[in-house]
């Protein structure tokens, strides 16, 4: 591979971050999205993938909280958080730390995902040494709403 | 051929496994190094097999971790002078805790595809010490929980599994939770069955001589003023870490090693031996950060097993599932189709995987009980397995000797091998 066909994917990906920009890759054949981004597309099998911009806008599919054996920290520092399975707006589907997931909440978030209700996510960055993790938190509205 | 198939039958014809327990506490065991483990290991299976290193063309090493827990980069090369098999071929292989199972993968292939007759598999690791730098292998240290604790999630994809903190998160509780939610189970619903499970699984490792605990659920209640193990386990000794899991329901760390024999089963027919055949083995691996990756990697492995041995779900009699941590054994048993859907949690509360039961799951007690030596378990599921075929396996031999064992092989972030050994006739 000649050294102008290559780039460094994942540093792309952390910077973008920092910035509040979302890059995933995107697939020519399938058009399917590798977000966090890879080289190759997971869909379809297609060798290539081109960078693409996302909103950052997501919704839950699922959730569990932590307990003493996989708690850090650093997350709860932030607040109360949870880890959950989130669908970007664009399709694709990975998990990450979730904020505002609680005891509380738990069971009413189940019951509105097993109802099929969209429960919207966006982006909340979590400060790490020299980098930035990219986590998630419950739109403003959905907060609302678990209060009634 | 299809897929997956090999291009001739390959069986086991030789099991070896060590007591699952920690080498350094015990007078008998204390000095055990790797290479003598696996040794043991692998000179139990000749044995079982009636055969000689000589008799044996190559060899396979398994290790989850050698580097941190055997100061190796180079495990295979440091048994072989163990085995009587200086100046053969061998390789190195490493998947975590699924590497037990790959271990019989790989054996099977180099079989199959006509390149070696006699291959011995094995695996080791001395998981409760460390090892001491700059002294000969009998000297072990201590393995404290915060140098263990970073390590684990190493398994994890170094890019964004891991530095994005959900893998390590999701992976305990998730299949569970889906389970959970498809089937509308209370929390207390789910501990009751966990808990139903922890005691079955404990009695069978104590049952068993090789495995690690030694005091059922009862006996820990009774020794603190309790009466019954459901209380124990619902007790302050028991918290729940993580949303459904209590300490219960994860592994417990410990040395041991096993080991496999396999050979084409026409010539071990030709010489008379035992021979358990790998009918085949379903490969699959979803990254540990992905959505429901041990569901998905089950569901892919069971489906390519299945259809490339032909075997339906009802015949199988014996379902092992590597279990490092508790859930596995209620979602992957319906998953493999051993028990129907939505069943498991209630077969468990009425006693039916007990070996005595119509639905048999790990009779040796699994990970979170009988122990998890973590590259070493998944041969130890092996070796039950074939104890338990030739109706050998003692205390816990099942009501029914099972014609025909699935095992669930899962771990590594996550490596799942769905694999289906029937006895030869
Ligand atoms: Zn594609």
């Amino acid at each position: 591979m000649e050294l102008s066909k290559m780039e460094p994917i994942v540093k792309r990906f952390y910077e973008g971050v920092a910035k509040g920009e979302y890059w995933g890759r995107k697939c020519p054949e399938c058009g399917a999205i590798e977000f966090p981004p890879h080289l190759m597309c997971n869909s379809c099998g297609n060798r290539d993938t081109e960078w693409v911009r996302l909103t950052g806008h997501g919704k839950l599919l699922s959730l569990v909280l932590p307990g003493i054996q996989n708690n850090k920290p650093y997350l709860k520092d932030e607040g109360k958080y949870g880890y959950g399975a989130v669908q970007m707006d664009e399709g694709p589907i990975y998990t990450f730390v979730v904020y505002g997931l609680t005891k509380k909440n738990r069971p009413e978030l189940n019951r509105r995902i097993k109802a099929g209700e969209t429960i919207g996510v966006h982006p909340k960055n979590v400060q790490r040494d020299g980098w930035v993790e990219l986590c998630f938190e419950l739109d403003d509205d959905v907060k609302e709403s678990l209060k009634k | 051929m299809t897929k997956g198939q090999d291009a001739r039958s390959v069986s086991i014809v030789g099991v070896g496994c060590t007591p699952f327990t920690s080498f350094e506490e015990h007078p008998e065991t204390q000095g055990i190094g790797e290479g003598e483990a696996f040794g043991y290991a692998a000179k139990e299976a000749m044995e079982d097999a009636g055969l000689q290193p000589r008799d044996i063309d190559y060899f396979f090493h398994g290790a989850a971790n050698p580097f941190m827990i055997g100061a190796a980069l180079t495990p295979n090369m440091q048994v072989q002078e163990w085995i009587g098999m200086r100046g053969k071929g061998s390789i190195h292989h490493s998947e975590a805790c699924c590497t037990g199972y790959t271990s019989l993968e790989l054996a099977v292939m180099a079989v199959a595809s006509g390149r070696y007759d006699t291959v011995l598999t094995g695996a080791v690791d001395l998981a409760s010490t460390l090892p001491v730098d700059d002294a000969p292998a009998h000297m072990r240290k201590d393995f404290p929980l915060e140098v263990m604790l970073p390590s684990i999630g190493y398994v994890y994809d170094r890019a964004y599994g891991r530095p994005l903190d959900s893998a390590f998160g999701i992976s305990f509780d998730n299949w569970v939770n889906k389970y959970a939610q498809t089937y509308d189970l209370t929390d207390d619903q789910i501990d009751q069955t966990l808990n139903a499970l922890s005691i079955q699984l404990r009695k069978n490792a104590v049952a068993d001589p090789l495995g690690f605990s030694t005091k059922t659920y009862e006996d820990l209640a009774h020794e603190s003023g309790m009466e019954t193990a459901e209380e124990y386990l619902t007790s302050a000794y028991n918290p729940k870490v993580t949303q459904y899991l209590r300490v219960s329901g994860f592994e417990i760390k410990c040395d041991g090693a096993a080991a496999a024999i396999v050979m084409p089963t026409e010539k071990a027919k030709a010489l008379g031996l035992s021979a358990i055949e790998v009918l085949g083995t379903g490969a699959a691996a979803y990254e540990g950060a992905l959505y429901n990756n041990e569901y998905q990697g089950t569901r892919d492995g069971a489906k390519a097993v299945y259809e490339l041995t032909g075997v339906s779900p009802d015949e199988i009699d014996l379902f092992m599932c590597n279990d490092f941590f508790l859930g596995g054994d209620i979602t992957a048993s319906e998953e493999c189709g051993f028990i129907p859907r939505g069943e498991a949690w209630k077969y468990i509360l009425d006693g039916r995987v007990a070996p005595s039961g119509d639905k048999p799951i790990n009779p040796n007690g699994g990970r979170c009980n009988f122990g998890h030596a973590h590259g070493a378990s998944g041969l130890a599921d092996i070796y039950e397995a074939v104890k338990q075929m030739r109706g050998q396996a003692g205390a816990t031999q099942c009501a029914k000797v099972p014609e025909t064992t699935f095992l669930r092989g899962f771990g590594g972030g996550q490596n799942v091998r769905c694999q289906i050994l029937r006895t030869v006739k």
